[in-house]
C-alpha cells in the first residue's frame, strides 16, 4: 500500500461521496423539505445519467446520439430531463400519502429501468452507452481524478448554496410548513398540490444531476446501474443517519456511509480466504445495522433539522 | 447523546481503516472482481475459486518471477457500475495488483475500464462480460475476455444455416438483452450473407399461447423458424405451438434451446428437423486437465464460466511471468504467451511454461475453455457446434465456424 495509491483512493472516494451527496441533497430536498416519501431515486438518477450521455457521447449505430455536446451541455441537460420526467410522474403520483407514495415510486423507477433496458433506439437497450467523453479524461490517472473531483465538489458547492439559500428562504419555510401541518398550511392558502410537485422536480433534477456526474466519471452507463440497492437504498441511509432536513447533514451522511460502505471491504479481505468471500455480504449487513442503530438511538441523524427562528440568522451570516 | 453516535460513527470507520494492515511484500497480487453480492451470487464463487486454483498451481510449482506466491485479491463488484469501480480503485491504488481477472458482469467491466483500469494502464481479463460493448472500449489494448461475445455466436449460427442451405427464415426472440443480441447478430450476418429474413419479432416472456405472433411469423412465407429463447421455458412453447399448428416445418435454436426439455416434453420423433447451436468446451486435453484439477480441489466444472475464469488467471499469471512483473508490460506480455504460436502449454503446465519462459522460448498456452488466442480488440472467438436430436440427447452435426 503506497502513499500515492491511498492518496488517489482517497480522490476516488470523494468523486463518489460527491456524487452520492447530490442525490442525497435532491432527496432532502423531496423527503427533508416537503416529506416526500420518494424510493425511486434511481429512476431519476438514470434518466439524467441517460440524457447526458445520449446529448455528449459520439455517434453509435443503431441508437440516437452522436451530438457531442460539451460535456456540461449534458449535465443542464440531464437535470432538465430528470424534472421533465418528474412532472407527469408527480402530477400523478403526489396524491398518494406517503408509504402509498413509496410504492408508486418504486414502480415507477422499475419502469423507468425496464424502458431503459428495452428501448434499443433511445438507450441502445441492455449493452448501454459507451465513449462518454470525461472532462479532463486525457490527463493522467491521478491527474484527471484530482480534476474530476475539483469539478463534483465545484458542482456539490453551488448546489448546497443554492439549496441552503430556498431552504432559509420563505420557501423552505412554508415547505416546511406543508410537512409538518398540510390543513394549516392549506387553510394559510398555500397550495400544497403545486408546492408538492415543485419539491418534487427540484429534487430530481439534482438526481438527475448525481447520475449525469457518474455517467460521465466512468465513461460508460449500463442499466445495471439502475439498482435499487446502490442507487435508492444507500441513499436514504445517508440522509437519514446524516439528518433529513439538514444539508449539512445530507453530505456528511453521504461521506459517512460510502465510507463505511467502501472501507469496510478493505478490512474484510485481512480474514483468511475461505472467509473473505462470505465477509462481502458483512457490508450490507453493516449498513442494515448501521440504520438501526440510528434510528432506535438518534433518529434526527448525526445533524438533526436546524430548528426555526433561534439558530437560523447565525447559520445565514456564518455563511455567506 | 450526540456523543455517543459520534463515538459509533467514529468507532466503525477507526475499525475498518485500521484493519487494513499492509500484507507482505514479497506477494505478487492479482486482483479477482466478482459480482459476489448481488444477481449472480450464485456463480461467482465457482468462478473465484476456479481462478484460485490457477493462482494454487502457480505457488505450487515455484511461484512467479524469483518464487514470489501468487495471491488472488478477492473484491466485489457487486454486479453493477459503482460496485466494479469501488472495488477496482481498491485493488489498483490500495492491494497494488498487477492485473485484474473480472469483473464478471459487463456493466461492471465497463464501468471499472472506464474509469479505473484503462487510466492506470492495468490489463483486465473479463471470464464472463459478453457484452459487444467491451469490443468497442477505447482500452489502449488492456481489455480482454476469455468468454466469447454475444455477438459471435448469433454470427456464427447465421453463417452455418446460410452454408446448409437454409435461405428464407423467421426470427422469434425473447425480449431480454440475450435474446436481443443474438437475434440482431443473427439478422445482421444473415442478410449479408444473402439470406433473407421473412419475419423477425421478439416476444414477452411467460405468456399462454404463441399462436398470433407465430401466424403473424409465418405470413412472410419462410419454412424455418430461428427461436432465440429458453427451450425450458416460453421457448418450449413457442415450439409446441409452431409444431402443433403447422406453421413451419424446420427449427433452429440458440444455445438456450438446447435444452433436454423439448425432447422430454414434445418427443425425439416430433423434432427430426429441429437444430440447435451451442458452446462446447473444446474436447481437449486441456478441459480434461482442467477438469480433473478442479475436481481435486472440490469445485464442480460443468458450472457456469469456471473454465474461462481458470483461463483468464492462468494467462494472467503467463503474462506477469513473461512480463518480468512490470504492470505496463502484462498487456503485450498476454498477447504474447497466446498468439497460437509457439510451445503449447496446457492448463496446469506452470512449472514447464516457467522454463521455458526463462530460455526464452515462444510459448501458447492452450485454455480449458478454448485455445484463447485473442483478436486485435481483446475478444476470442467462441467454439460452437450445431446440434440435431437423436435418441434422448443432441449429437454434433457440424462446428460452427
Amino acid at each position: 500500500m503506497e502513499l500515492i495509491g491511498l492518496a488517489n483512493y482517497a480522490l476516488f472516494m470523494g468523486i463518489f461521496i460527491g456524487i452520492y451527496a447530490l442525490l442525497a441533497l435532491g432527496l432532502n430536498i423531496q423527503w427533508g423539505f416537503a416529506g416526500l416519501f420518494n424510493a425511486g431515486i434511481a429512476g431519476f438518477f438514470a434518466v439524467g445519467a441517460y440524457a447526458s450521455a445520449i446529448l455528449t457521447s459520439p455517434h453509435a449505430d443503431g441508437r440516437l446520439g452522436g451530438f457531442e455536446l460539451p460535456f456540461y451541455v449534458g449535465w443542464i441537460g440531464s437535470m432538465i430531463a430528470a424534472a421533465l420526467i418528474a412532472w407527469p410522474i408527480g402530477k400523478i403520483c403526489l396524491r398518494f400519502r406517503s408509504d402509498y407514495l413509496a410504492i408508486a415510486s418504486i414502480g415507477v423507477a422499475e419502469i423507468i429501468r425496464l424502458v431503459i433496458k428495452s428501448e434499443a433506439e433511445l438507450t441502445n437497450s441492455a449493452r448501454g452507452i459507451t465513449n462518454i467523453p470525461r472532462p479532463f479524461g486525457d490527463l493522467p490517472y491521478v491527474e484527471s481524478q484530482m480534476a474530476y473531483l475539483a469539478i463534483v465538489a465545484l458542482v456539490l458547492l453551488v448546489a448546497y448554496l443554492m439549496v441552503e439559500r430556498q431552504f432559509n428562504a420563505p420557501w423552505g419555510r412554508m415547505m416546511r410548513a406543508i410537512r409538518d401541518n398540510e390543513l394549516a398550511a392549506r387553510a394559510m392558502g398555500k397550495n400544497i398540490e403545486y408546492r408538492r410537485l415543485e419539491a418534487f422536480i427540484f429534487g430530481a433534477a439534482l438526481m438527475g444531476l448525481g447520475g449525469a456526474l457518474f455517467a460521465h466519471f466512468n465513461r460508460s452507463i449500463t442499466p445495471e446501474a439502475i439498482d435499487p440497492m446502490v442507487a435508492t437504498f444507500l441513499v436514504w441511509i445517508m440522509l437519514i443517519l446524516g439528518g433529513s432536513g439538514n444539508n449539512r447533514g445530507a453530505i456528511l451522511g453521504a461521506a459517512v456511509v460510502w465510507t463505511i460502505w467502501s472501507v469496510s471491504e478493505i478490512a474484510t479481505d485481512q480474514l483468511p480466504q475461505e472467509y473473505a468471500v462470505k465477509a462481502k455480504y458483512i457490508r450490507l449487513f453493516l449498513i442494515g445495522l448501521m440504520l438501526q442503530l440510528v434510528l432506535r438511538f438518534r433518529p434526527e441523524g448525526l445533524l438533526p433539522e436546524p430548528l426555526r427562528g433561534d439558530q437560523r440568522s447565525d447559520d445565514a451570516s456564518s455563511k455567506s | 447523546m450526540k456523543s455517543k453516535v459520534l463515538a459509533i460513527a467514529g468507532g466503525l470507520l477507526a475499525a475498518t481503516a485500521l484493519a487494513s494492515a499492509p500484507a507482505k511484500a514479497a506477494d505478487v497480487k492479482i486482483g479477482l472482481i466478482g459480482g459476489v453480492s448481488g444477481p449472480i451470487a450464485a456463480m461467482a464463487p465457482a468462478m473465484i475459486d476456479a481462478a484460485q486454483l490457477a493462482f494454487q498451481q502457480v505457488n505450487e510449482q515455484g511461484g512467479v518471477l524469483g518464487g514470489d506466491k501468487l495471491v488472488g485479491v478477492v473484491g466485489d463488484s457487486a454486479c453493477n457500475p459503482q460496485g466494479g469501480t469501488d472495488a477496482a480503485t481498491k485493488a489498483v491504488n490500495i492491494e497494488g495488483v498487477v492485473a485484474i481477472v473480472g469483473p464478471h458482469c459487463s456493466g461492471a467491466v465497463l464501468a471499472a475500464a472506464g474509469s479505473v483500469t484503462i487510466p492506470a494502464g492495468i490489463t483486465v481479463v473479463t471470464p464472463s462480460g459478453t457484452s459487444p460493448e467491451i469490443t468497442g472500449l477505447a482500452d489502449n489494448d488492456t481489455v480482454f475476455r476469455t468468454v466469447p461475445s454475444d455477438d459471435y455466436q448469433g454470427r456464427a449460427l447465421a453463417r452455418t444455416l446460410k452454408g446448409m442451405d437454409y435461405n428464407k427464415v423467421a426470427v422469434a426472440y425473447i425480449n431480454n438483452d440475450y435474446g436481443t443480441g443474438l437475434a440482431n447478430a443473427f439478422k445482421a450476418e444473415f442478410e449479408a450473407q444473402g439470406g433473407e429474413i421473412a419475419g423477425f419479432s421478439a416476444h414477452e416472456d411467460g405468456k399462454a399461447s404463441y399462436r398470433s405472433d407465430l401466424a403473424e411469423l409465418a405470413k412472410g412465407g419462410a419454412d424455418t423458424l430461428v427461436i432465440f429463447d429458453y427451450g425450458d421455458g416460453t421457448g418450449l412453447t413457442i415450439l409446441r405451438q409452431a409444431l402443433e399448428n403447422g406453421f413451419f416445418s424446420k427449427f433452429v435454436g440458440g444455445d438456450g434451446m438446447k435444452s433436454d426439455a423439448p425432447i422430454k416434453e414434445l418427443g425425439a420423433e416430433n423434432l427430426s428437423t429441429f437444430v440447435a447451436s451451442s458452446p462446447v468446451g473444446e474436447q481437449s486435453k486441456s478441459l480434461d486437465a482442467f477438469n480433473e484439477a478442479f475436481k481435486a480441489s472440490g469445485g464442480d466444472p460443468n458450472a457456469i464460466f469456471v473454465t474461462t475464469s481458470y483461463d483468464a488467471a492462468f494467462l494472467l499469471a503467463l503474462a506477469v511471468e513473461k512480463a518480468g512483473g512490470d504492470k505496463a508490460g502484462v498487456a503485450a506480455a498476454l498477447r504474447a504467451v497466446s498468439n497460437g504460436e509457439g510451445e503449447p502449454i496446457l492448463p496446469g503446465e506452470w512449472k514447464k511454461a516457467k522454463e521455458l519462459i526463462a530460455a526464452g522460448t515462444a510459448i501458447d498456452y492452450k485454455g480449458a475453455a478454448g485455445d484463447q488466442n485473442f483478436d486485435e480488440n481483446g475478444d476470442v472467438p467462441g467454439t460452437y457446434a450445431l446440434f440435431k436430436v437423436s435418441g434422448d440427447g443432441f449429437e454434433t452435426i457440424t462446428e460452427m465456424k
